[in-house]
């Protein structure tokens, strides 16, 4: 008998704390989503006017309209976080697979190497890098900003697909030579073909932090090329009181790399999760 | 053992190897180029230039003044504070996302909790843009409308509305709060995938012996789980030292300095000060505890790897 409440309160237990785990972590953005859909009317009265009736887009409207730089921060971020993303799968890919594949003198350093250069401090870097952006005219462009996400994204992509390069039969890379293929050619018409899935699930992580990426971001653009979380910290410093556009802008601009990041949840917790503790 | 070491394996022998290599050797030359251009040689001038005398007036390397910059430094309140509030910062941050994030995995590691929509709920908080998380706890915590606040003076637990952000010695606990919140996925992710390594037969063993609850995660979880624990520890210690986008959004750094750390400080004092001599030395001190950092991350995780590898 008190064995079985032993267990029943253990489950008990265990049950309040997972209640307890879903709503500390979701709370916050649930928050953020119902008041991204009320007017400043509702947000300001207390308590909170959550009545059905008050719900709107117009904060999403308001927010996305012409003259708040919005749309041209998700544009500017979708371009600059695209071509980071292929510019360092292109760059990249090759090195990965040399790394975890074809022995190559050193290989083990160099990869603690790129490890660990994603531990330095982006302040480091930034200011020598500012000084020749600006002396060619690269500051506030898109192309200056891709070239200092690749110091990020770059190693970031090595790291993972070396994980699933080490993966592929070697079998295929062997029955390649036997029949002639050069090592370049087995890379790029065996390896690279069967490897697709994992190489766009690698872009997309890539994607997702140049999109979010902000301090350089706000440092290296002033107009034409500002980013949308600049966009967002910007209008949440100019129009403070405007809390529902505030959050709808924080909202748009979290919503494209959530998504990405649930569709392909499995890649991002095999290759990086994973990545990080097994090595 | 590989494959490639296996004389029969060879197809084409000796040669097969050699071209390999020489090709594997091209192949990784782009990207090293590209990394000694925008990560090596940046660092190798961010150190020179912290010896020097340079602003943003003319963007250009300045004049040699030594360790001139760094005693600057030494002998500035600021800069002692902002040290402190980093050392603070990083140690509550590690501490608690770590526990924390430890209690989570366990609960998701148990079978009533291996639901895999509780993964996507990890998810929403680790891929959320740093920006739009600040957004979000601007709001929670603004102090006429904030939820915080309404809650609060609603349970009673608050006395009446409290001033969260403008509060020095409230706004770094609050802006901890927020950067807690977001950390803890991930690293529960990290923690999560080392307890599905934990061997399964010693949970099993421990079951006959007649081990309880907690002398299970004691003497089988936690030494189990030591250098994922460690690898957790010292990668949230250098994110922790990366804090940037919510100091931005929330309180630039005030108020009076209260939220004022060193990556901050480094910032403030490159591009809104423009002396980017002086920045360049705050950034250097940073880099230096950094790097100390990842070489306790190497150290780590070289004999877990050397393990995995005489295992299998």
């Amino acid at each position: 008998m008190s064995r079985r409440w032993r267990a029943r309160l253990r489950r008990t237990g265990i049950l309040m704390g997972l209640v307890l785990f879903v709503v500390w972590t979701l709370a916050p953005i649930v928050w953020a989503l119902i008041s991204s859909f009320l007017p400043l009317r509702a947000l300001t009265a207390t308590p909170p006017d959550l009545a059905p009736g008050n719900f709107t887009l117009d904060n999403y409207l308001g927010v996305l309209s012409a003259d708040r730089d919005l749309i041209g921060g998700l544009r500017n971020s979708a371009i600059v976080a695209s071509f980071t993303a292929a510019l360092a799968l292109l760059i990249g890919s090759s090195a990965a697979y040399a790394l975890a594949r074809l022995r190559v003198p050193g290989s083990s350093k160099i990869l603690m190497l790129i490890l660990v250069t994603q531990m330095f401090p982006a302040m480091v870097i930034i200011i020598p890098l500012f000084i020749v952006l600006s002396r060619t005219g690269l500051t506030d462009s898109q192309v200056g900003l891709m070239i200092v996400y690749l110091s990020f994204v770059l190693p970031i992509v090595i790291w993972v697909l070396k994980g699933f390069f080490e993966a592929v039969p070697r079998e295929l890379e062997r029955a390649a030579a036997v029949d002639g293929a050069s090592t370049m050619q087995t890379f790029r018409l065996v390896v690279l073909p069967i490897s697709l899935p994992p190489l766009f699930a690698t872009g997309v992580f890539a994607f997702i932090e140049a999109w979010n990426e902000f301090f350089f971001a706000v440092i290296l653009t002033q107009s034409n090329a500002k980013t949308a979380p600049v966009v967002v910290a910007e209008f949440s410093g100019q129009y403070v009181s405007l809390y529902g556009q505030m959050v709808a802008a924080a909202v748009i601009a979290s919503i494209p790399v959530i998504v990405l990041a649930i569709v392909f949840r499995r890649y991002i917790l095999e290759g990086f999760v994973e990545g990080a503790v097994k090595g | 053992m590989t494959f490639d070491g296996g004389a029969a394996a060879r197809p084409t022998g000796r040669s097969y190897l050699a071209r390999r290599r020489r090709t594997g050797t091209l192949l990784v030359l782009p990207a090293l180029a590209v990394l000694a251009l925008i990560l090596a040689l940046p660092i190798a001038a961010s150190l020179a230039l912290s010896l020097m005398k340079a602003d943003t007036a003319d963007f250009r390397f300045g004049v040699f003044v030594g360790l001139e910059n760094y005693a600057t430094l030494l002998a500035d309140p600021v800069f002692a504070l902002a040290l402190r509030n980093s050392i603070y910062w990083m140690v509550v941050e590690v501490a608690v996302v770590v526990v924390v994030a430890l209690w989570f995995a366990l609960l998701l590691n148990h079978p009533m909790g291996r639901w895999s929509v509780f993964r996507i709920v990890l998810l929403v908080p680790w891929a959320l843009a740093p920006v739009a998380n600040a957004v979000l706890w601007k709001w929670i915590y603004n102090s006429n409308y904030g939820i915080l606040n309404f809650l609060g003076t609603a349970t009673g637990v608050l006395p009446g509305p409290v001033v969260w952000l403008g509060d020095p010695a409230l706004a770094l606990n609050a802006l901890l709060v927020a950067e807690i919140w977001k950390e803890i996925p991930f690293i529960t992710l990290l923690l999560l995938a080392g307890l599905q390594n934990v061997p399964r037969i010693l949970y099993r063993a421990g079951r006959l012996d007649g081990a309880g609850p907690w002398q299970t995660f004691r003497f089988i979880t936690l030494p189990q789980l030591r250098t994922t624990i460690l690898i957790c520890i010292v990668l949230q210690s250098i994110w922790a030292l990366k804090s940037f986008d919510l100091v931005y959004v929330l309180t630039r750094g005030g108020p009076a300095n209260a939220t004022t750390m060193l990556n901050f400080l480094a910032y403030r004092v490159s591009f809104q000060f423009g002396n980017l001599g002086l920045g360049a030395a705050v950034a250097d001190i940073l880099f230096f505890v950094m790097f100390l950092l990842a070489l306790a991350y190497v150290r780590v995780f070289r004999p877990a790897r050397a393990a995995e590898r005489g295992a299998a």
